[in-house]
């Protein structure tokens, strides 16, 4: 952990799901605040992020940001962490140390991992929290601290409290504005800007073009459950940055214990139902990039000739391969579709036991 | 016991994500306890391709089949 810092420039919540929006007009609603704010989600949600926003948008902007994991340090360690030493108060104690909590006089403090403190260490936190003074180890001065408390959970607090785990008074002196992070598989529909967000970062970073990305990636990313959430899938995307040298992003760039998991529904999207019996391949391939309902720009003429291809490919599926019969289907003439076939590529469309493979190819490629 | 069927099981989970990229994995045959693959299309030549999904569906078809021992990418 490093001194003081400045809010990331990075640090941006990405999604308009109405989940994270409710998110971000809560962040907003409590920025004049200075009331302790406790932000609950799993591992990798954001929750720090979420914390800098908080203090970005509160009156402590210009004050410092310090963010300290109370899981990282044994339970002896927490409190000179957090409050600091002189000298000599314990070996290795060779000069005066100020804490977290005066490194962040002025500012906001973020205790994540609060759920991993010790319950022996939770009184000494209640105490500071109520006074708002801290003694550093081994000293006998007693220090006014003027800092907003932020702190981050990964477990229901309320839950430990009923297991006996987390101090009752701690958790209500924490639990004055709660905010909840929901899971990434509780917003799948953020997933698409969140893989743009990501691969962007990444390729600008490598200083490279950003490439698209295909739409099998961003459908398989949508239907993995992101046991790591943002941060996981953050990761995926920076190791897509790093090994992708085709000028797409494809299915072959990730990971394959993603696609692997990529089991779970299929995304929730808004058909606009077709007159005609719905194969597989158009659903997907109509519906998914409607739904990723960003500002993302959808080349109109792209889309209508992958929507043609598919089409043509369930056509000559049902037919069994039957030019005539297929055409009969679309409502167009036979001579029509040849030269369709022909304008998307669709040659070898003839032997049915392909014509998926191929036609899928061709409608998302 | 490693058999066709079930390394097709296994690659059946990440094949509709391949074929919707305009590629497959195509199961070349079964040696004893190892099998061979062939990538096709888009990601065909792409030697990140063969590294991501030959560590990932190895693994996956020693979770299947413990006595599983090599898969070869051609």
């Amino acid at each position: 952990m490093t001194s003081p810092t400045l809010v990331a420039s990075e640090s941006v919540v990405v999604g308009r799901s109405v989940r994270m929006r409710a998110v971000f007009d809560f962040v907003r609603v409590i920025g004049s605040s200075e009331s302790t704010v406790l932000v609950t989600g799993e591992s990798g949600t954001g929750k720090e992020v979420t914390a800098t926003l908080i203090h970005q948008g509160s009156r402590r902007r210009h004050r410092p940001f310090v963010a300290v994991s109370c899981a990282l340090f044994s339970e002896t360690l927490i409190e000179s962490e957090l409050f600091g030493h002189e000298r000599g108060a314990f070996t290795g104690a060779i000069k005066d140390r100020p804490g977290r909590f005066e490194m962040a006089d002025g500012g906001t403090l973020f205790l994540d991992d609060i759920d991993d403190v010790p319950l022996s260490m939770q009184v000494k936190l209640l105490r500071v929290l109520q006074n708002r003074t801290i003694e550093r180890l081994g000293g006998t001065r007693t220090v006014p601290v003027n800092v907003r408390i932020i702190a981050g959970s990964k477990k229901d607090l309320q839950q430990m409290v009923a297991e006996g785990k987390f101090r009752e008074d701690l958790f209500y002196r924490l639990n004055v504005l709660p905010l909840t992070l929901p899971p990434l598989r509780e917003r799948i529909e953020d997933i698409p800007a969140l893989i743009d967000h990501f691969i962007e970062r990444y390729f600008r970073r490598k200083g490279e073009d950003v490439p698209p990305i295909s739409e099998a990636v961003k459908h398989a990313f949508m239907r993995y459950r992101w046991p790591g959430n943002v941060r996981e899938l953050e990761n995926a995307c920076e190791r897509i940055a790093q090994i992708c040298t085709c000028g797409t992003v494809r299915v072959g760039c990730v990971a394959a214990s993603i696609l692997l998991h990529a089991d779970g529904p299929m995304p929730d999207l808004p058909t606009p139902a077709p007159a005609v019996a719905p194969p597989t391949v158009v659903d997907r391939v109509a519906a998914a990039p409607i739904a990723a309902a960003d500002d993302t720009p959808i080349s109109l003429d792209g889309r209508i000739r992958e929507l043609e291809a598919s089409l043509i490919g369930w056509a000559l599926k049902v037919s069994h391969g039957n030019k005539s019969r297929a055409a009969e289907l679309l409502q167009i003439k036979r001579s029509t579709l040849g030269d369709r076939i022909n304008r998307c590529g669709l040659g070898h469309a003839d032997a049915p036991e392909h014509e998926d493979r191929h036609l899928a190819s061709a409608a998302i490629a | 016991m490693v058999t066709k069927e079930r390394v097709e099981s296994v690659l059946s989970r990440v094949r509709p994500f391949m074929q919707a990229d305009g590629g497959d994995i195509e199961l070349l045959g079964v040696e004893g306890n190892s099998a061979s693959v062939r990538l096709t299309g888009v990601c065909a030549g792409c030697p990140s391709a063969h590294m991501t999904l030959y560590l990932g569906v190895e693994m996956a078809l020693r979770e299947q089949m413990p006595e599983f021992e090599t898969l070869r990418v051609r």
